[in-house]
């Protein structure tokens, strides 16, 4: 494989802004529930959540919901967004590898 | 802008989906022609990178925040919109089902707001701008009119859902991503592209690159 150089340099690149996302990331909430939040709950995120359980045709518990590990503060943050990053690396890399065009094709 | 379950009706979300999948297949198809052993190391490292960029929010005013979507950057590095839908699907998916971040059911829906849209706009504003105000600008543009037109897309997909009134839907998507879209995604892309160029211009796709040595 060519440019292996290009995959730790992202990875280094993406490791880094995994490890700093915790500390530095804001925790406002984004554009979308921001709406959610005034449109749908009258100003209100509990009343907003209430109204969109009750509308959901599905509950799917996630197994890092909010991009955490449970009972591990920000460590379990870094944690699961180092993994994430991680986990990505390896499908696109691999996926990548398996769909691409094959050499001499 | 990941959009939860819950905000689209079921039935809706099969029309998404149906989009989405006719995208999915046909970058698919993108991967099988153009994914050359040059660029895979490329795909990885944007799919690393996408992923962790958009664990970070970046606070605006009225107390609300956004994060990159990485399509435009994407799209404009691997010469094709096809790489961003690609790239954003996985990386939808893994936040979707490991992270609980975006629905399952409205997946479909994401992926045309973040790589269809988002990797279309990208792409064809970068190269529609590209040698009238160099590569830089452009792609500054392309990655604020990305995040910007897929949030109008979004706020008329709630509105079609019955989440949102129309006009007030895309009053505040569209304000809100306005202002994300300029650090969160114009500058980013910007300086990623810039900093790629200076370093690897080798691997940035023949077709951005407006000439030999015009990086800015």
């Amino acid at each position: 494989m060519k440019n292996n150089g290009i995959i730790i340099a992202g990875a280094v690149i993406a490791i880094i802004i995994s490890v700093l996302a915790p500390f530095l990331a804001s925790s406002n909430p984004d554009g979308l529930d921001m709406n959610l939040i005034n449109l749908v709950g009258g100003g209100s995120e509990e009343h907003a959540e209430e109204i969109i359980g009750e509308r959901a045709p599905i509950e799917y518990e996630a197994p890092l919901p909010d991009y955490s590990i449970a009972g591990m503060g920000k460590l379990g943050e870094i944690g699961a967004i180092v993994g994430g990053t991680l986990l990505m690396l390896g499908i696109s890399l691999g996926l990548g590898k398996v769909l691409g065009k094959k050499q001499g094709t | 802008m990941h959009i939860g379950d819950g905000l689209i009706p079921l039935g809706q979300t099969i029309i998404y989906w149906l989009i989405a999948l006719v995208f999915i297949a046909k970058s698919l198809e993108w991967a099988r022609k153009d994914l050359d052993e040059m660029k895979v190391p490329m795909l990885a490292a944007l799919g690393a990178g996408i992923f962790a960029i958009q664990a970070m929010n970046i606070p605006i005013p009225w107390g609300t925040s956004g994060h990159m979507m990485g399509a435009a950057l994407a799209a404009i590095i691997l010469g094709s919109p096809f790489a961003a839908v690609l790239l954003l699907t996985l990386v939808l998916v893994v936040q979707g089902v490991v992270f609980g971040d975006g629905g399952i059911t409205v997946m479909g829906a994401n992926i045309v707001n973040m790589g269809v849209v988002g990797g279309f706009v990208g792409f064809y504003s970068y190269n529609a701008l590209k040698n009238s105000i160099g590569m830089t600008g452009a792609s500054f543009a392309a990655g604020w009119l990305s995040i910007f037109i897929a949030s109008l897309v979004c706020a008329v997909q709630l509105y079609f859902a019955g989440t949102f009134p129309l006009m007030e839907g895309l009053l505040f998507m569209g304000l809100y991503h306005a202002v994300i879209g300029v650090v969160g995604e114009g500058l980013i892309t910007a300086i990623a592209l810039n900093r790629i160029m200076a370093v690897r211009p080798d691997v940035v796709s023949e077709k951005s690159v407006t000439g030999p040595g015009v990086a800015a």
